[in-house]
């Protein structure tokens, strides 16, 4: 191959990678040409290696990598298979715009249209996009309850950090400060500067039940994830049915109405059943070591009616109360006086949660706030 | 394989760091290129070890930054020292010294504290290893300013004006995965990811550090080792205790391993309290069995 037929297939290469959603820009795919130029390029396994690390594909997305290296690094195929392989990746973000009729009210799942997308990256197969429309909600609603959990959120995960920030008036005396001042006076220590330890950003991982037995609640409950999201600094927003699927990206820098719009498009699967312990395990499995530390509070918004094996459950809440500073568990069944957590799952789950509280409506969100301690 | 990557896999064995393949291409790539070089792994693959090999390889000074919550720029980057430069202006009050030569002396390099970051662009005479390690544990906002620092090899001190790097350093990164890197500091840089060794790579890295070990009980600790990996664990040794482990059994003058010497040592490579507890006596025997 020329160098320049090896520099298209390069990004040929590139382009189907991102298509099945590794993450790669114009900088991984010249530093790959680059590191080409540095190898063997006879030998696979070594074009490989130095592929995987000029490209930064990172450890969960090798398998795939393999794959493809394998279709497309096997023997030399012509450039212009790309041209069909190449889909507009703006196909799957974009929202769903159509409204599909009023009749798609809570609960009334089987009016929304029905999407099957073969192969569509990141999405498992069998797993349907359903879409659901959130216009019942309104703007003041919206409004109000975004004013309300600012303070929730803020309540919820502030903290103090270890760094030690200039303070007025309080704190530890600041001895580098107070000295590099006296330096503009000669020497004389005039006033003894200070500093506190700095209040950190909200950290917040929330992870929502869209199950189908959730659905009277999905609308609201999203929306208030989606405020939560926006409110926190840094917050990392799971939805589970029988997938778990990381929703955060949808709601990067856009208004609440409109993150909706593009979640009921891009979760899979919506309003069908639940698997609530597969799904934490997996959370487990794949995002507990990044996104939990031990400032972060993990917020779980499900009605614990779980039809798959309680001891993944338990396994995976015990897993989760091990590393992150505070579990809350928010059960929209409990706005019902006689309820009782007596599900399976809920059961379950009840040791390792610090909090269960209800949430069927702004008030209930509003009594929960009470409950956090500051 | 290209023979400048077998000559780095052979450079870096004769210093006893057993490479493979991926390792040893990911560091000739970064020498070459050159780029920082992000690493990743479980604990105690041997993640530092790299920058500590490569700064051996190359002959060059290992500058070493770790990072932690709280890290600043004054305790990564550089600082004046002020009581030095408040003892100058007292002694200097009895003389009545001109006093924009005296705020010149005052703010010169002699007053300047280097710390790891300033210090690895101002080596004169050869470039210098540079390992961050663990930046995961520092802050974003730490992590911004290490990519201004990564990009130009440059530091402005307002007092002094900017130091630009006489060589630039190599650099290598180091991180757990505690939190996610940023996406731009992960584009400056080559990504390895350091999986666990596999059988023969084990027993040639024990053999490697600790030459005195038997060949057999080398590969009965081997085995033992990736067998136990394959089990369901909260946290899975890495080589680091596959080492501290064959170093207590060497001290216990074992030459082989059996269920009493793996119960009594069990503590050097299972560092929690739930797996020492779920490994039950059982599933010692078994594991010992698989690994004769």
């Amino acid at each position: 191959m020329t160098e320049r037929g090896l520099v298209a297939h390069l990004a040929a290469f590139g382009g189907a990678l991102r298509e099945r959603g590794v993450a790669i820009g114009l900088g991984e795919e010249v530093d790959a040409a680059a590191a080409l130029t540095l190898v063997d390029l006879l030998d696979r396994d070594e074009v490989s290696t130095a592929l995987k690390c000029a490209l930064k594909v990172r450890r969960e997305h090798w398998p795939l990598f393999d794959e493809l290296f394998v279709r497309w690094w096997s023997e030399c195929r012509p450039s212009p298979h790309v041209e069909h392989h190449t889909r507009p990746a703006t196909d799957r973000t974009l929202p769903r715009a159509s409204g599909k009729g009023g009749g798609a009210s809570p609960g009334g799942v089987e009016g929304a249209g029905r999407e099957v997308a073969a192969g569509e990256p990141g999405y498992s197969a069998e797993a349907m996009l359903r879409k659901k429309p959130f216009e019942e909600m309104s703007q003041e609603e919206i409004a109000a309850m975004e004013r309300l959990l600012a303070r929730l959120s803020r309540r919820l995960a502030t903290r103090r950090s270890r760094r030690l920030v200039p303070s007025r008036g309080r704190g530890l005396p600041d001895l580098r400060r107070s000295l590099r001042r006296a330096v503009g006076t000669g020497g004389e220590l005039l006033a003894l500067a200070r500093r506190e330890r700095a209040i950190e950003q909200a950290r917040l991982v929330v992870l929502c039940d869209t199950s189908g037995s959730m659905d009277a609640h999905a609308r609201f409950l999203l929306a208030f994830i989606l405020s939560l999201g926006s409110a926190a600094h840094r917050a990392e927003l799971f939805a589970f049915n029988t997938t778990l699927t990381r929703i955060t990206p949808f709601l990067a820098g856009a208004r609440v109405e409109l993150s909706l719009d593009r979640l009921s498009a891009g979760v899979p699967d919506w309003s069908g059943g639940t698997r609530i312990g597969e799904c934490l395990a997996a959370f487990v499995g794949q995002h507990l070591d990044r996104v939990v530390r031990r400032s972060t509070t993990v917020v779980i918004l499900s009605d614990g009616l779980d039809r798959g094996d309680p001891a993944v459950l338990a396994e995976a809440m015990r897993a989760i109360r091990a590393r992150a500073r505070t579990v809350v568990w928010l059960n929209p069944l409990m706005g019902d006086a006689r309820y009782r957590p007596l599900a399976r799952g809920m059961e379950v789950a009840l040791p390792f949660v610090d909090h269960l509280a209800p949430a069927h409506n702004l008030e209930s969100l509003e009594h929960f706030l009470t409950l956090v301690p500051a | 394989m290209r023979p400048e990557i077998r000559a780095t896999q052979d450079a870096m064995e004769r210093h006893g760091y057993v490479a493979d393949s991926a390792i040893a291409t990911a560091v000739y790539l970064a020498r070459t290129m050159p780029k920082p070089l992000l690493v990743e792994g479980d604990a105690g693959v041997g993640k530092t070890e790299v920058a500590k090999v490569l700064a051996q390889m190359l002959g060059a000074e290992l500058i070493r930054l770790q990072c932690y919550e709280g890290l600043d720029v004054n305790t990564a980057l550089y600082e004046w020292n002020y009581p030095h430069q408040l003892l100058r202006l007292k002694i200097s009050e009895r003389d009545a010294a001109d006093p924009a030569a005296l705020e010149r002396t005052i703010f010169g390099r002699e007053f300047l504290l280097e710390r790891p970051l300033l210090r690895a662009i101002t080596r004169p005479d050869a470039p210098p290893v540079l390992l961050i390690d663990e930046i995961d544990r520092a802050d974003d906002g730490f992590e911004a300013f290490l990519l201004e620092v990564l990009s130009d090899f440059q530091v402005t001190i307002p007092e002094l004006g900017t130091l630009r790097a006489e060589h630039v350093p190599y650099v290598v990164l180091t991180s757990n995965r505690t939190r996610e890197i940023g996406d731009a500091l992960r584009r400056r840089c080559l990504y390895l990811y350091i999986e666990h060794p596999t059988l023969e790579k084990e027993v040639r890295i024990i053999r490697a550090r600790l030459p005195g070990v038997d060949a057999r009980l080398a590969g009965q600790i081997a085995r033992f080792m990736q067998s136990l990996r394959r089990r369901r664990l909260a946290r899975a040794p890495g080589v680091a205790e596959t080492l501290d482990w064959t170093r207590a059994l060497i001290s216990l003058h074992l030459d082989h391993l059996d269920a009493e010497a793996v119960e009594a040592t069990l503590g050097c490579i299972l560092k929690d309290a739930g797996d020492l507890r779920a490994l039950g006596e059982a599933d010692r025997a078994e594991l010992v069995a698989e690994s004769a």
